[in-house]
């Protein structure tokens, strides 16, 4: 079946194209963000003029006309408002267009479920981190298919944490990889470090991190904030998988792209004899072709939606999320 | 010594002490960590446990008792039991578990890692074990969060069963359970909350 994805949820306008199970296209637009970080209208207004070509471009790549197209998913959520609704508004017009089913994807659990395809995971523990999430899965089959959270954040998700800072240290562009480079070479200063059983939280670490740039050079705050930030997650994740006792664990989300991070948590499941897997990087970042591939999934197993009951939720939790 | 169980945190041996067998809980360096920041968190939990522990004997509730203390290491007495996660257990056992941790909150204790993982059965009664993420603290929103972890991890039926087990102990159930209940409202996607 030939699904088309679309995924809005943030500064990418993501298209991607699914054929049984195999992602043959995954094009994107991105939203320049150097030191700014998001204004949701403005980013929303980058997506409208992306969209159309971004389509067209994913068409071409996967060497099919949009007449080929079987199926539509795109984001309901969770993510920004004006983003997703520049997604939804361009999947309706493909499903209404063409006649073809439309499914409704929550981008978390499609990034955990193409993560557990690409690492051959049968029911992983899932540490899913992104800008706006971080949190601990598992997948549950009561009522119905879905992941359910055994761990989270208190407050902010670690990808913003740490965007927020490389803003405030004047990092160009502000984000993970720019504090990563910083980062090496530096010494470890103390910080605050929150871990609560399998919850965390990272305010505290990004106020007091923002401080010490008065106290300590940029490299030392940048590697002790990394070394803070992700020694957290590793602990309440080493907790999660003895509590589940999951021999499989999946690293998935923007912030997954950090090898740092994937190191740390290779040593986690090494020490607790799991097996440790995470998918490329091209669907670690934001992506439509995760989005394609769930919805493929999901139109299969009839769950797909009304076009009248298509809409978007900023805050679609990903334990609300019927999944295929 | 010999190792009678190896923990997230902290392996746990048996030693004899003057022909008793009591229980040497030792934090383990994480490789994930760097050196720095590893043994710095493991000496402070040390210590904070080992006060906590005390804290938690002297308000009688069933927890190990304390016995000494080194750099990494807690010496304490030892429970003969089950852990919860490996025992199956009715709905009965969990009132008793929600009386205790009504018990510990009264002395403003709060667990920090409240999980199946931590609670253990011995004979008919349940202890507390791993004090290692506690805190002393009046915070309602830390004793909320025992009850959440609990939750979480168990079946409603038998969180029930807790619940009212705790209200019967505690001081103040209604403030606590009240605030569990804002805490599980709370969104989470706090998507721009600092600029």
């Amino acid at each position: 079946m030939l699904v088309i994805g679309i995924e809005s949820s943030a500064h990418t306008f993501g298209v991607g194209i699914c054929d049984d199970g195999k992602v043959i296209a995954n094009e994107k637009m991105m939203f320049n963000i150097s030191d700014k970080g998001l204004i949701p209208g403005k980013v929303a207004e980058t997506h409208v003029k992306n969209a159309p070509k971004t389509v067209e471009i994913a068409l071409k790549a996967a060497g099919i006309k949009i007449g080929d197209i079987e199926g539509v998913g795109y984001t309901r959520g969770p993510g920004l408002g004006p983003c997703l609704q520049v997604g939804e508004l361009t999947a309706k017009s493909i499903a209404k267009r063409l006649g073809v089913k439309i499914a409704q994807v929550n981008h978390g659990a499609a990034h955990v479920e193409i993560a557990r395809s690409a690492a051959k995971m049968k029911d992983p523990l899932a540490l899913y981190v992104s800008g706006g999430n971080s949190q601990i899965l598992k997948s549950s089959e009561k009522p119905f298919r879905h992941y359910e959270i055994i761990g989270e954040t208190f407050d902010i998700g670690v990808g913003n944490m740490i965007d927020n800072f490389a803003r405030a240290a004047k990092l160009n562009p502000a984000w993970g990889s720019t504090v990563a480079k910083m980062a090496q070479g530096g010494k470890y200063v103390r910080l605050p470090y929150t871990v609560k059983g399998m919850d965390f939280a990272f305010t505290g670490l990004l106020t007091s991190a923002i401080k010490m740039l008065d106290k300590a050079s940029k490299e030392d705050v940048c590697y002790s904030i990394q070394e803070t930030a992700f020694s957290m997650l590793c602990e309440a994740t080493e907790r999660a998988l003895l509590l589940t006792k999951s021999r499989e664990l999946c690293v998935c989300g923007g912030v997954a792209q950090s090898s740092r991070l994937r190191e740390m948590l290779g040593m986690v499941a090494k020490e607790n004899s799991a097996r440790f897997g995470f998918a490329s990087n091209e669907f670690n970042a934001d992506n439509g072709g995760m989005i394609a591939f769930l919805a493929e999934r999901m139109l299969k197993a009839g769950m797909d939606s009304n076009i009248s009951e298509c809409g978007v939720e900023q805050r679609y939790r990903i334990d609300r999320a019927r999944i295929a | 010594m010999k190792l009678i169980n190896s923990g997230a945190e902290a392996k746990i041996y048996s030693e004899m002490l003057f022909g008793t067998e009591i229980v040497v809980k030792e934090r383990r360096a994480k490789p994930y960590r760097i050196a720095q920041l590893d043994s710095e968190l493991r000496e402070a939990r040390t210590k904070s446990e080992a006060r906590i522990l005390y804290e938690v004997g002297v308000a009688g509730v069933n927890a190990p008792r304390l016995l000494g203390l080194g750099k990494f290491k807690i010496y304490s007495t030892r429970i003969e039991g089950k852990l919860l996660i490996d025992d199956g257990v009715g709905k009965i056992g969990f009132s008793k578990i929600g009386e205790q941790l009504a018990r510990m909150h009264n002395a403003n204790v709060a667990h920090g890692d409240f999980t199946p993982a931590n609670i253990m059965k011995s004979g008919k009664e349940y202890f507390i074990i791993d004090f290692g993420l506690s805190e002393i603290t009046a915070s309602v929103e830390e004793k909320a969060i025992d009850l959440l972890l609990l939750k979480r991890s168990v079946e409603p039926g038998q969180y029930r069963e807790f619940a009212k087990g705790y209200a019967r102990i505690s001081k103040d159930p209604k403030t606590v359970i009240a605030r569990l209940e804002e805490i599980e409202k709370r969104g989470r996607y706090q998507v721009r909350t600092l600029a």
